[in-house]
């Protein structure tokens, strides 16, 4: 097992090497912080952009590869991944932008995945009935619905709560509020501010566990093994939960393990709506502040977690399905 | 689902007294299945009647869509809720229809277990064979302790002959065979001891030795738990040997019960009779074509007016269409369990020896021109020479290792003359099919040499040398559904290859209707679809078009298995007709041995890639010499009870061995019933030595074995008195 995992981990080590260069060429030939500082007022000279990029290691006078070497020499010596235009370190703010990210987004995830898989075994064991036309038909009008305006329509619901309450019970933008004083304020003031994200992204986020469980474990339930297990003695609903889910669940199980990377890093417009300056929202602006090392930096984030992503989906099909052996 | 409040005075009387259950531990009164569907409510089982004592073995025979299935898994209780199931179905006397699902589940398992078609799909592939067999023990006794359920599970797999049974617990159902994964299914339905079993087409998905290992199995299960067998089965050789009682269904109606021996020997309902014409014989030469049954059974959406079978019937006259004949006791039968009953007014004109032949108007067996024409002097359509298919093993994921070879075929040479049919038979995984896709390779860079009509693969380096060839050869697929394209007409299916040749269009209208009449399809049905024909028709559609290039030599593979019995019948005799009337040679790969030895000149037995044993059909039938060919022989069930009572069989132990693991010297000496018999002195000669190919002094057919008349290991051998 360990030797497989390392073997796996060489690969998507080179992989993640390979598309982060890739990027980081895109990055440097395609982003031109100097335009930018054109717009300052006063205008520098293009002598004292130069000069002060130059400061940053942002020297837009060496070619691509000249940078590349440099920029890679700073990773694999120092572990520094560059400067933005501005003068920030991109290692100072990485780690602040992750946290912020992971803890919008870990307790959703978690609550998506219980949900969206209970309901699913749920739907399909009343097939066609009341119950399974609820809930399929939320999930596909959920699959429709763009995501700002889900997240909009659950923060106007907020507000009008505390309307309705006439105080201010959640919060619908922001991290925390400064100057809380900790312990017993500050855990009350965390749940306010995190109880709509949270809500928000679980109740839109269920659908696709929710259509793929059913689906799959419909797929399996007139399977021949159900029905063996119905003629050893067991009754219809413990031959399904006993055999039909846990074979249902191997293909659901795959696509958890992968969706986990989308949620971390495409989470734009959560982190954007509702305020809170993730790694997604950092990816978008550092494009448009034509930061050529924080968009790789962040590139290069998503790479790591689409490995870890895979290598946990090995995991989880390893797990459930004993046909798959790990060599 | 009802029970049985609203009886007949019919069904009241067939209750007191006609039918009195006695001792009988299940017994099935008036079973009616129907299911909605989008073409109406289908009346798939109508009207079951039959009572299984202890210990005894029913079978069920029918043809595919006849009830046999449905009627089994309403009597379990495991058809969807939404079939309307009415009737009676008593075991030891306690009704099980209207049961809720859970109720069921106390009969399910302990006192009523089944057997189910298909072993591959038919355990969890995510837990251990040992959980499966356990999970039966604790549903029905809860307070059991660990130690007990697992020392039981070890039995049950011992008894059912899997070997290091302790060990194997752990393995999970991929890690199995097919005929092992069988074993484990019959292991978990007797691990409660039941009274009933029913067994659903057991071994139709299993080759011929193993088939014989898996209903010898069943056997030791019946005779140690003492339970009534119910088997359901479309092939008559397999009851042959194991029941006692038979009942024929037909359009979900049973039409003729009885003992096996009136069953066999003295059927008095067409559709018997022409079943039983219908089956080629592996044990004697046949100079008869076999009984087609024309037509098709009737849909069962529609009422049922007059007799089912009429439609297809030779006997039929006007008496038959007006009211559905009831079973009726034949005349001069009594005192059987259920007595000899037909439902057919005419039954008693079939009394005594009825000839099937006659009655069915079995077409003539065919002449050929080449008959009379010694085979040196015809001409070879067909010569392999050494041909050699092995495939290297690899490892590993950017670097490919070789780790070993899989000899698929492995040095085979043989050649089809003018006019004849050679089959090639043999378990699956021997390299049959291969041997066929190498032959339709044809390709300079093959190992060994393919001459097809005298062109050699050698020198087929152009396109142009190529079509020749395949104007030459043509093929027949075993699936005739999938052979054809849903989106194809008939015409264009045979237009096609005409196309290819640059037939003028005029032309290729005429061939295809020559073609339609050749095969005995209706002309006027070139413009329809191949899901508007029935299975038989769409393979004779499969080889209209192979013939429509006009070929010397026809490929078939596995021609009929897909095929219902009745149907099989009318496409080998179209078989046998046109290899006569066109001249043609056939190769054949085929691992029904009866139908093989129906059709063929000539036969050759694989095992692992190489040609055992080969000569003529009747010298290898009548006369095997190697050990592999008389097991493959003894292993098939043959329609006559009294014989395949008292037969001598030859089970072999275990399963076609991994191609990648094939032994040193002799192939077979893994699982050879001879080897196993031998002296350590003369083993260790099939050990190290390949035996050549080759025949004996006067021989008449060619054989691969050192000891070919050794005596068969006492192990290996069986006789049911």
């Amino acid at each position: 097992m360990l030797k497989y995992l390392m073997k796996r981990s060489g690969i998507y080590l080179i992989m993640i090497f390979l598309t982060t260069s890739a990027g980081y060429f895109l990055a440097v030939s395609s982003l031109k912080p100097a335009v930018l500082e054109q717009e300052k007022i006063p205008r520098p000279t293009p002598e004292q952009v130069a000069a002060s990029f130059r400061g940053l290691g942002l020297d837009p006078d060496k070619n691509a590869w000249e940078r590349y070497v440099d920029w890679l020499w700073g990773i694999v010596t120092r572990w520094d991944w560059g400067r933005s235009p501005n003068g920030a370190f991109v290692n100072a703010e990485f780690a602040d932008r992750v946290l912020v990210s992971t803890r919008l987004f870990i307790a959703s995830i978690i609550l998506t995945l219980i949900i969206g898989v209970a309901l699913g075994v749920y739907s399909a064991a009343r097939q066609y009935k009341v119950q399974d036309r609820v809930i399929t038909s939320y999930s596909y009008l959920v699959h429709i619905l763009p995501a700002p305006i889900a997240y909009f329509l659950v923060q106007l619901g907020a507000i009008s709560i505390n309307e309705a309450v006439g105080e201010r019970i959640f919060f619908v933008t922001g991290i925390s509020t400064p100057g809380i004083e900790p312990g017993w304020p500050a855990f009350v003031d965390l749940v306010a501010h995190y109880a709509v994200p949270t809500f928000a992204m679980t109740i839109f986020g269920w659908a696709g566990y929710q259509i793929a469980q059913r689906q799959y474990l419909l797929d399996n339930v007139n399977a021949d093994f159900v029905r063996t297990a119905r003629a050893k003695g067991l009754t219809r609903n413990q031959a399904i939960r006993k055999h039909a889910l846990r074979v249902s669940f191997i293909p659901v199980a795959q696509s958890i393990a992968f969706t986990i990377p989308a949620i971390f890093t495409g989470g734009f417009f959560a982190e954007a709506i509702f305020a809170w300056p993730g790694i997604g929202l950092w990816s978008i602006q550092s494009i448009s502040l034509q930061d050529v090392n924080v968009a790789t930096a962040t590139l290069a984030y998503g790479s790591v977690i689409f490995a870890i992503g895979a290598i946990l989906a090995d995991f989880a099909t390893t797990l459930v399905d004993p046909r798959v052996r790990v060599q | 689902m009802s029970t049985n409040t609203s009886q007949t005075p019919a069904e009241r009387l067939r209750d007191a007294g006609l039918y009195a259950p006695g001792e009988a531990v299940l017994s099935v009164r008036d079973l009616n299945v129907r299911f909605n569907s989008e073409n109406g409510v289908v009346h798939a089982v109508r009207g079951v009647d039959f009572d299984l004592m202890p210990g005894k073995t029913l079978g069920i025979v029918g043809e595919s869509g006849s009830g046999k299935s449905v009627t089994s898994m309403a009597i379990m209780g495991l058809l969807p809720e939404t079939a309307d199931i009415t009737g009676s179905v008593r075991y030891k006397g306690k009704e099980l229809l209207g049961l809720s699902d859970k109720a069921m589940c106390k009969h399910r398992g302990s006192d009523i277990a089944m057997v189910f078609q298909d072993p591959l799909s038919s355990l969890t592939p995510v837990y251990t064979v040992g959980t499966q067999i356990i999970e039966a023990l604790t549903v029905h006794n809860p307070s059991m302790s660990k130690q007990a359920k697992e020392a039981r599970a070890v039995d049950l797999l011992r008894m059912v002959g899997i070997p290091s049974p302790k060990d194997r617990l752990k393995a999970f159902p991929h890690e199995f065979s097919g005929g092992m994964r069988q074993r484990v299914m019959i292991a978990i339905a007797i691990a409660n001891d039941p009274r009933v079993l029913i067994a659903d087409e057991p071994t139709t998905a299993l080759d011929v030795t193993i088939q014989a290992q898996v209903l010898e199995v069943l056997h030791t299960a019946q005779e140690e738990t003492g339970a009534a067998v119910v088997m359901i089965t479309h092939d008559l050789g397999v009851v042959a040997g194991m029941a006692d009682d038979i009942m024929v269904m037909y359009a979900g109606k049973p039409v003729e019960t009885g003992t096996v021996e009136d069953i066999y020997y003295n059927p008095r309902m067409p559709y018997t009779l022409g079943l039983l014409g219908a089956v080629p014989r592996v044990d004697t030469a046949t100079k008869q074509s076999l009984v087609p049954i024309e037509g098709t059974p009737p849909n069962l959406a529609l009422p049922v007016t007059g007799c089912s079978f009429a439609a297809r019937c030779p006997m039929v006259s006007d008496a038959c269409l007006h009211g559905e004949p009831e079973l009726f006791p034949v005349p001069g039968t009594e005192g059987q369990t259920l007595g000899h009953k037909a439902a057919c007014i005419k039954s008693d004109q079939l009394s005594g020896n009825a000839d099937a032949h006659r009655i069915f108007h079995a077409p003539p067996k065919p002449v050929s021109k080449f008959d009379g024409v010694a085979r040196v002097e015809r001409a070879k359509v067909l010569e392999l020479r050494d041909v050699k298919k092995h495939f290297p093993l690899l490892k590993g994921a950017l670097i490919k290792r070789r780790i070993g070879t899989v000899k698929a075929v492995d040095g085979l040479s043989f050649d089809i003359r003018e006019g004849e049919c050679v089959s090639i038979v043999g378990e699956s995984g021997c390299g049959k099919t291969t041997t066929l896709l190498e032959i339709m390779e044809f390709h300079p860079d093959q190992v060994g040499e393919v001459v097809i009509g005298g062109v050699s693969n050698k020198v087929a380096t152009d396109h142009k040398t190529t079509m020749a060839m395949r104007k030459e050869m043509q093929m027949v697929f075993q699936d005739p559904t999938g052979a054809l394209d849903p989106r194809f007409t008939v015409y264009e299916v045979l237009a096609e290859p005409l196309e290819n040749l640059g037939m003028p269009k005029a032309a290729i209208k005429k061939r295809i209707m020559e073609l339609m009449k050749l095969v005995g399809l209706q002309s006027d049905h070139v413009n329809r679809f191949p899901n508007q024909f029935s299975g038989g028709q769409r393979q004779r559609i499969g080889i209209a078009r192979a013939l429509a290039v006009n070929p010397k030599l026809v490929v078939l593979d596995e021609p009929v298995s897909a095929l219902d019995v009745s149907v099989q019948a009318g496409v080998i005799n179209l078989l046998d007709k046109l290899r006569a009337e066109l001249g043609l040679s056939y190769l054949m790969v085929a691992h029904d041995l009866s139908v093989v030895r129906h059709i063929s000149d000539r036969v050759a037995v694989m095992y692992l890639g190489k040609i055992v044993e080969t000569g003529d059909v009747d010298h290898v039938f009548d006369n095997p010499r190697h050990p592999y060919t008389r097991a493959l022989l003894s292993a098939i069930p043959v329609p006559d009870p009294h014989l395949e009572r008292t037969r001598e069989r030859i089970i072999l132990q275990g399963d076609l061995p991994s191609p990648l693991d094939a032994p040193k010297g002799c192939n077979f000496a893994t699982r050879c019933p001879v080897f196993a018999a031998l002296p350590p002195a003369k083993q260790e000669k099939c050990l190290t030595l390949e035996p050549p190919l080759a025949p004996e002094k006067e021989g008449t057919q060619d054989f691969a074995c050192f000891f070919p008349d050794g005596e068969i290991d006492a192990d290996m051998l069986v006789v049911h008195a």
